[in-house]
C-alpha cells in the first residue's frame, strides 16, 4: 500500500517536472512565421520560390527545409547533402557546398539543432567556398538581425559614427524604421554598425579584417591604397580582384569574429561613397545579397561573378 | 547449469563442418547485418541466423540471444530517441532536460534506433549460434599454425574460466549446506577465495607447461642476413613483376588460412557452408550495388522495397536452412 502510494507520488512529481520543462505531445504551439530562401552562387540565382510558413516550437531549420524542398542528408540526418538534387561537389576544381544563414548570420550549430522563432529568415546558399570557408555574416536578410535579433535573443544596435554625420543620421533613421533598438556605442552584446570613410573605419580591429581578404573577413571586397587614397575593389568568387571602383564608391557589408556580435560596415572611399552606402540600407537594395557596392547610383552585388567585372 | 551459449557436441552438419566453413557461413550473415540498414534485409538476416541455430539444434542459444538482443535493441531505441532530436515527425516534446538539453522524441529517431538495435540483435544471434555450434578446440587447432602462443592462451582461458565458474558453484553450494542459521557468504569473500584458487591453479598449469617443454626457446633459424628477403635487402634487384607475385602469394595465403588451415579436419559439409557463405556475400554486395538498401531514417523515414531487396531477403532466409541435415539415401529408399 505504502509502496503504491510512493509510486503514485513519484509519478505525479515526474509529470509535474516534465510539464514545467515544457513537454507535450506533437510539434507544439505555433511561434510565428519564418521565411525560407534557397539560392546558389552567393544569392545570384533562386532555386526555389521564397517561402513563408508558420512554425511550431519544436521546429528546426532542417525541418522547415525538408517540408519545402527535397533534401538528402548524411551523418545521421545532421548534414544536408543535397537540395533538389544539387549536392556538395567540385565544379571546375572548386569546392561547392550548401551553407545556411539565419537572420543573416552563419549558424554556429547544425541545421537539425537550430530552433526557430517567429520572424526568422532562413537562407540556404550553394556556393564556391574556395576563397572563404566561412562567410560569417551577410546583409541580405535586412531588416534582420536588427529587428528580431539572432540565435534566439534580441540585441540592441549601436551605431558608431566615424565621420560623415549626415550618413550616420541616415543610418540611424533606417535602423529605427526597421525596428532596431538603438543604444550607445560600447554597449555589451550590441550589434555594431560602423559608419564612416574607410580611412577611419580601418582602425577598428573587426573592420580591419577586410584588408586581409575574404578568408579573414568573409567579405568579397577590399580597400586598396592608391595614391594616398583608399579605393574599393570588388572580388570574384575565387577571391581574386574583379573590379576596381571609382573614388566615390560605397560599400555595405557585414562580418563577425567568433561568437562576438555581428559588425556591419557602411563605408566608402570618400564622404560621397559613405553617403551612397547609407542610402542602400533597405530591403529593396540589400535583399538576397551577401554584400553590396555602389558607385554612381549603380549597385554591384558582391562577390562579382567571374568574367563580369573587367 | 551450462550457459546457453556453451558449445554442445552434436552430429549436425554445422557442428561437423570445419571452423573455417562455419565462420564463412555465419560471418556472411553477420556481415550483411553490418552492411545493410534496410529493416527487411536485417530481419531476413536475423531470421536466417535464428533458423540456422534452430536447425543445428542450438535452440537455447538462439532463444537466449534473441532475449538479450531484443532487450539491447529496446535500450538502443530509447537512448537514440532521447539523444537524437533529428527527424521531421515530432511525437513528444520533453522540453529542456539536464545534460540532454532540448529533447524532442521523433518518429525518425525511433526508427533509426530500431534499425541499430535490430542490427545488434542479428549480430548477437549470429555469434550465439557460432558459440553453441562451433567446437572451440577445433577453432584453436586451426589457429595454431598462425598464432601458436595466442591459441595456447585462448585454449587455457577457455578451459580455466569454466573451471572457475564450477568452483564458484561448488563454494556457493558448500555455503548453503552450512544451514539457514549460518551467516550468508558475501560476494567479496567468494571472489577472494576464487582468485586465490585461480592463482594456485595458474601456477600449477605454468609448472606443467614448463615440464612439457613450452619454455624452451625455438631452434634458431638460419641467419636472416644470408637469406634474400622479399623486402628491403634486395632493393636494387627488384622487378616490376614483384608486386604482382607478392599480391598473388598474399591472396593464396589468405585463402589457405581461411579455407584450408585445418585441412586434416575437413568435413563433407564444408563445401555447402563455404558455398552458402559465398552466395550470401556476393548477393549482399550485388544487392548493395543494385540499390537493395533503400532505407533512410532522416529527415523522414523512407523505406524502399525494390525487387532486389525482396530477392535478397528471400535468399537470406533460405540460407538459414544450410545446416539442415539431408534425409539419407537409405531412408529415402525405405
Amino acid at each position: 500500500m505504502r509502496r503504491s502510494r510512493s509510486l503514485a507520488v513519484a509519478s505525479a512529481l515526474l509529470c509535474a517536472a516534465l510539464a514545467t520543462a515544457g513537454c507535450g505531445l506533437g510539434a507544439g504551439d505555433g511561434v510565428g512565421e519564418v521565411s525560407l530562401t534557397v539560392t546558389r552562387d552567393f544569392g545570384t540565382e533562386h532555386l526555389a520560390a521564397p517561402a513563408a510558413e508558420a512554425v511550431s516550437e519544436s521546429d528546426t531549420v532542417m525541418r522547415v527545409l525538408d517540408r519545402n524542398v527535397a533534401i538528402e542528408s548524411s551523418y545521421g540526418g545532421a548534414f544536408v547533402q543535397s537540395i533538389d538534387g544539387l549536392r556538395g561537389d567540385r565544379h571546375d576544381g572548386r569546392p561547392y557546398d550548401w551553407f545556411f544563414y539565419v537572420n543573416g548570420l552563419w549558424s554556429p550549430v547544425g541545421a537539425a539543432d537550430y530552433p526557430l522563432r517567429g520572424g526568422d529568415r532562413i537562407w540556404w546558399d550553394y556556393r564556391d567556398w574556395s576563397a572563404s570557408t566561412r562567410v560569417s555574416a551577410l546583409v541580405g536578410a535586412w531588416p534582420q538581425p536588427f529587428a528580431d535579433g539572432y540565435e534566439g535573443d534580441r540585441h540592441p544596435t549601436a551605431v558608431e559614427c566615424l565621420g560623415e554625420s549626415a550618413a550616420c543620421a541616415r543610418v540611424e533613421g533606417r535602423l529605427r524604421d526597421a525596428g532596431a533598438t538603438l543604444t550607445a556605442p560600447g554597449t555589451e552584446g550590441a550589434i555594431r554598425v560602423l559608419v564612416g570613410p574607410w580611412g577611419r573605419l580601418r582602425k577598428d580591429a573587426t573592420a580591419a579584417a577586410l584588408e586581409d581578404g575574404p578568408e579573414a573577413s568573409g567579405i568579397y571586397a577590399e580597400f586598396v591604397r592608391i595614391g594616398g587614397a583608399y579605393r574599393l575593389q570588388g572580388l570574384d568568387e575565387g577571391g581574386e580582384p574583379a573590379r576596381e571602383f571609382g573614388p566615390d564608391a560605397g560599400l555595405v557589408a557585414a562580418t563577425r569574429r567568433y561568437g562576438a556580435p555581428p559588425v556591419w560596415i557602411v563605408s566608402g572611399s570618400s564622404a560621397a561613397g559613405v553617403r551612397a552606402a547609407a542610402g542602400l540600407l533597405d530591403a529593396e537594395h540589400l535583399r538576397d545579397h551577401f554584400a553590396l557596392a555602389t558607385e554612381a547610383a549603380e549597385e554591384t552585388p558582391l562577390p562579382i561573378p567571374e568574367g563580369v567585372g573587367r | 547449469m551450462r550457459s546457453p551459449f556453451a558449445y554442445v557436441p552434436r552430429s549436425g552438419p554445422l557442428q561437423s563442418a570445419s571452423p573455417g566453413a562455419a565462420v564463412a557461413y555465419l560471418g556472411a550473415l553477420v556481415a550483411v547485418a553490418f552492411l545493410y540498414s534496410s529493416p527487411l534485409v536485417l530481419a531476413a538476416a536475423g531470421v536466417a541466423a535464428a533458423l540456422a541455430g534452430r536447425t543445428a539444434g542450438a535452440r537455447r542459444a538462439v532463444r537466449a540471444a534473441l532475449r538479450m538482443g531484443l532487450s539491447l535493441a529496446m535500450l538502443i531505441v530509447v537512448v537514440n530517441a532521447l539523444v537524437v532530436n533529428r527527424g521531421e515527425t515530432v511525437l513528444v516534446r520533453l522540453g529542456d532536460l539536464p545534460l540532454l538539453g532540448r529533447v524532442d522524441i521523433t518518429a525518425e529517431a525511433l526508427a533509426a534506433g530500431a534499425v541499430i538495435g535490430l542490427r545488434a540483435a542479428v549480430a548477437m544471434v549470429g555469434f550465439a549460434v557460432y558459440s553453441a555450434c562451433v567446437d572451440p578446440d577445433r577453432v584453436l587447432r586451426a589457429l595454431r599454425p598462425i598464432a601458436g602462443r595466442s591459441a595456447l592462451t585462448a585454449a587455457l582461458i577457455s578451459r580455466l574460466v569454466p573451471v572457475a565458474a564450477a568452483d564458484a558453484a561448488r563454494l556457493r553450494d558448500a555455503s548453503r549446506l552450512r544451514g539457514p542459521a549460518a551467516a550468508p557468504l558475501g560476494r567479496a569473500a567468494l571472489v577472494r577465495r576464487l582468485t586465490a584458487g585461480s592463482l594456485d591453479r595458474a601456477v600449477d598449469v605454468a609448472a606443467t607447461l614448463e615440464l612439457r617443454g613450452y619454455s624452451i626457446p625455438a631452434r634458431p633459424r638460419r641467419s636472416l642476413a644470408r637469406l634474400s628477403p622479399p623486402w628491403g635487402a634486395d632493393t636494387l634487384n627488384r622487378s616490376r613483376y614483384d608486386r604482382r607475385f607478392y599480391a598473388t602469394g598474399a591472396v593464396v595465403a589468405i585463402a589457405a588460412v581461411a579455407g584450408g588451415a585445418d585441412t586434416l579436419n575437413r568435413s563433407r559439409y564444408d563445401r555447402r557452408f563455404y558455398a552458402t557463405g559465398a552466395v550470401v556475400a556476393i548477393a549482399a554486395v550485388a544487392g548493395k550495388l543494385l540499390g537493395a538498401d533503400g532505407f533512410h531514417a532522416y529527415p523522414t523515414v523512407a523505406l524502399g522495397l525494390e525487387p532486389a531487396t525482396v530477392v535478397l531477403s528471400l535468399l537470406l532466409v533460405l540460407s538459414g536452412l544450410a545446416p539442415r541435415r539431408r534425409s539419407s539415401t537409405r531412408n529415402r529408399n525405405a
